[in-house]
């Protein structure tokens, strides 16, 4: 990744009207040359919205959107030097997988014998046999056609390529591999590509950065750690998997306990205290943290080589921890449990920024 | 459920059944061909096979074949040419009066063929056009057209948008992406359609009745001959027509096969 140079990509302000509401309110996003960027947000969020609008196939209503530096929102999606991956792949049933391959090449009328070498090419690339060539996509598996796919966008050379969710009707395993081919395969091309999903999960495995989607709107963008442990808002804290929230008022929140040092540092401040259930830890009998939690253990799931409590404290706030098995507590539901964290493993959304989101 | 002895029985007698009520007929056509007796009428005591020798060689049946021959096949290019068109509108794309085309245009499947002929034939008359086999070509394809664009219709309605959409992103221009993708992919639709409207047109009576004028199609002939002039020619003719008819779906079948077979391997 090469952050100094020029973004390959910038989009400028784009907005996207329907007749009855807006999918996209001036959104702004720069994207650099090599990068892996991962949009993410749930259904309705816009991000297939904004995906058909940078390869062309919907147009913006307003917004300007530059590859380098040609302002491509202008061009028909056949004269775009992009390409994507859908959702249902769109792999030609009528024709082999070779065909399906050189299907960008056969449109700039390139010789069938350097067709093929490069679909063989291609095959390999993907770790396909190359006997596959003749062989009819009905005949492929769900990870195959994913392969031939890509190598179909890949014989087509982009500057950027799209993917719109291709791993989605995939089954757990094979999404997994599939997650990381993908992964070596962007390092191993060095394109720079943009990858549309649900799935954070699936982002955080792949991508240099992710920009989280909501309501026609991007919430964060930053690398997965940042927005891990430094969420902007709650939407994000949540969507980055299971978090405790605690509302601050002025340095004081209820059921916490705090050092001398912590309320020191938290005083006057308010906002959401977010704290992941894996940063806690068990406490013995006298012992504090920079925050303590007291409660009682209402439920505990074995999840591996974790344990996770939900604890009720004694506001009525249910609690999520989650520990090591070997420091997990003995008792089980209905015992007491006192747990703790440092106070740079909690992250405080500050008021007047969750406020505006 | 372990279906009884009995009830296995009933409905294999109800197949047979419903099996004879739809082919007896047409048996009967055909033995009535090869009586050697005047009129129509059973028990047949002698048999006679001069008929056909008859049909085979007579001028006016091969006058009235070239005239359903080149009505059937014009009306089945033209359907399916419309049919694909057709199709496409009516199923692949949305724009703002679909739902108005597609009530419109399946209306005349639902008209009464003899009312539609007489229209046609008053409208012939007004703007002064002599009916002819090529008036019959209209009068068919007025019914046979939106038919063919249903059938294609159902290919389309299972086409996947995306694909026009990967064709175009990676470069083709409209007519590439007509070529390559669409075409291609409704190609048995269409395939389809046009053996519909052959089969249709082939055997329409009450559009060619009002809409060919001196010319006459195979089927007004065998009306007339049954009203006066009877003769075993006409049921030899019926049975000559039906199996042209059975000969055709047996041929696209075939295709149908070998194209299968043809196909790459694994």
């Amino acid at each position: 990744m090469t952050d100094a140079s020029q973004p390959i990509l910038r989009i400028n302000a784009l907005t996207k009207r329907f007749d009855d509401f807006t999918a996209l309110h001036g959104v702004d996003l720069n994207v650099a040359e090599g990068e892996f960027l991962a949009i993410v947000g749930p259904s309705g969020s816009g991000k297939t919205t904004l995906i058909r609008i940078l390869v062309g196939m919907d147009e913006l209503s307003d917004g300007a959107v530059w590859l380098r530096n040609t302002r491509i929102d202008v061009v028909p999606a056949n004269k775009r030097p992009t390409c994507m991956v859908f959702q249902s792949l769109a792999l030609f049933p009528h024709r082999t997988v070779g065909q399906n391959i050189e299907f960008p090449l056969k449109l700039r009328k390139v010789p069938p014998a350097e067709r093929k070498a490069r679909a063989l090419e291609l095959l390999d690339t993907l770790r396909l046999p190359r006997d596959y060539y003749d062989k009819r996509i009905q005949q492929c598996s769900g990870g195959e056609k994913q392969r031939v796919a890509l190598a179909r966008a890949l014989a087509f050379d982009p500057e950027i390529l799209f993917f719109d969710e291709p791993l989605s009707a995939l089954d757990y395993r094979l999404r997994k591999t599939l997650e990381k081919e993908l992964k070596d395969l962007h390092r191993r091309t060095g394109k720079t590509f943009i990858y549309i999903t649900h799935s954070l999960e699936e982002a955080m495995v792949m991508s240099d950065r992710i920009a989280i989607m909501k309501a026609g709107r991007f919430e964060q963008i930053a690398p997965a750690e940042e927005i891990y442990a430094r969420p902007v808002s709650k939407f994000v804290a949540e969507f980055m998997g299971e978090v405790n929230f605690f509302d601050l008022r002025n340095g004081q929140a209820e059921g916490l306990l705090m050092t001398p040092e912590t309320a020191a540092a938290l005083a006057g401040r308010s906002g959401t205290l977010t704290i992941r259930p894996e940063s806690l830890r068990t406490l013995p009998e006298g012992q504090a943290a920079d925050l303590t939690f007291e409660g009682e253990i209402v439920a505990e799931y074995l999840l591996g080589s974790r344990m996770q409590y939900r604890m009720m404290l004694a506001t009525g706030q249910e609690m999520i921890v989650e520990v090591l098995r070997e420091n997990g507590v003995a008792g089980g539901i209905g015992a007491a449990l006192r747990v703790g964290c440092d106070l740079s493993a909690a992250h405080l959304i500050e008021e007047a920024r969750d406020a505006a989101a | 459920m372990k279906t009884s002895r009995f009830a296995t029985f009933l409905l294999v007698l109800y197949g047979l059944l419903i099996l004879g009520f739809l082919y007896l007929p047409l048996v009967s056509v055909g033995l009535a061909s090869i009586s050697k007796a005047r009129y129509l009428s059973f028990p047949i005591r002698k048999y006679a096979y001069g008929w056909y020798e008859e049909a085979l060689t007579s001028d006016t049946v091969r006058d009235l074949l070239v005239v359903s021959l080149k009505v059937a096949g014009v009306v089945t290019i033209l359907s399916m040419i419309i049919g694909f068109f057709g199709a496409l509108a009516f199923a692949r794309y949305n724009w703002r009066f679909r739902k108005t085309y597609q009530k419109l245009i399946l209306l005349p499947i639902f008209f009464p063929q003899t009312v539609l002929g007489l229209a046609l034939l008053m409208w012939f008359n007004a703007l002064g056009i002599i009916p002819s086999w090529k008036t019959a070509i209209v009068a068919h394809l007025v019914w046979i057209a939106p038919i063919a664009t249903l059938v294609v219709s159902i290919r389309a309605f299972s086409f996947d948008a995306a694909l026009e959409e990967a064709a175009r992103d990676m470069g083709a221009n409209q007519w590439q992406t007509l070529r390559e993708v669409t075409i291609p992919l409704l190609m048995p639709g269409v395939t389809s359609a046009g053996l519909f409207a052959f089969l249709l047109s082939w055997g329409n009576f009450p559009l060619s009745l009002f809409s060919t004028g001196a010319d006459s199609t195979l089927p007004e002939w065998l009306f007339a001959k049954m009203v006066s002039g009877y003769s075993p020619l006409v049921p030899t003719v019926g049975t000559l027509t039906v199996a042209t008819s059975a000969i055709l779906v047996i041929l696209a079948l075939l295709l149908a096969w070998a194209i299968r077979k043809l196909r790459p391997a694994t």
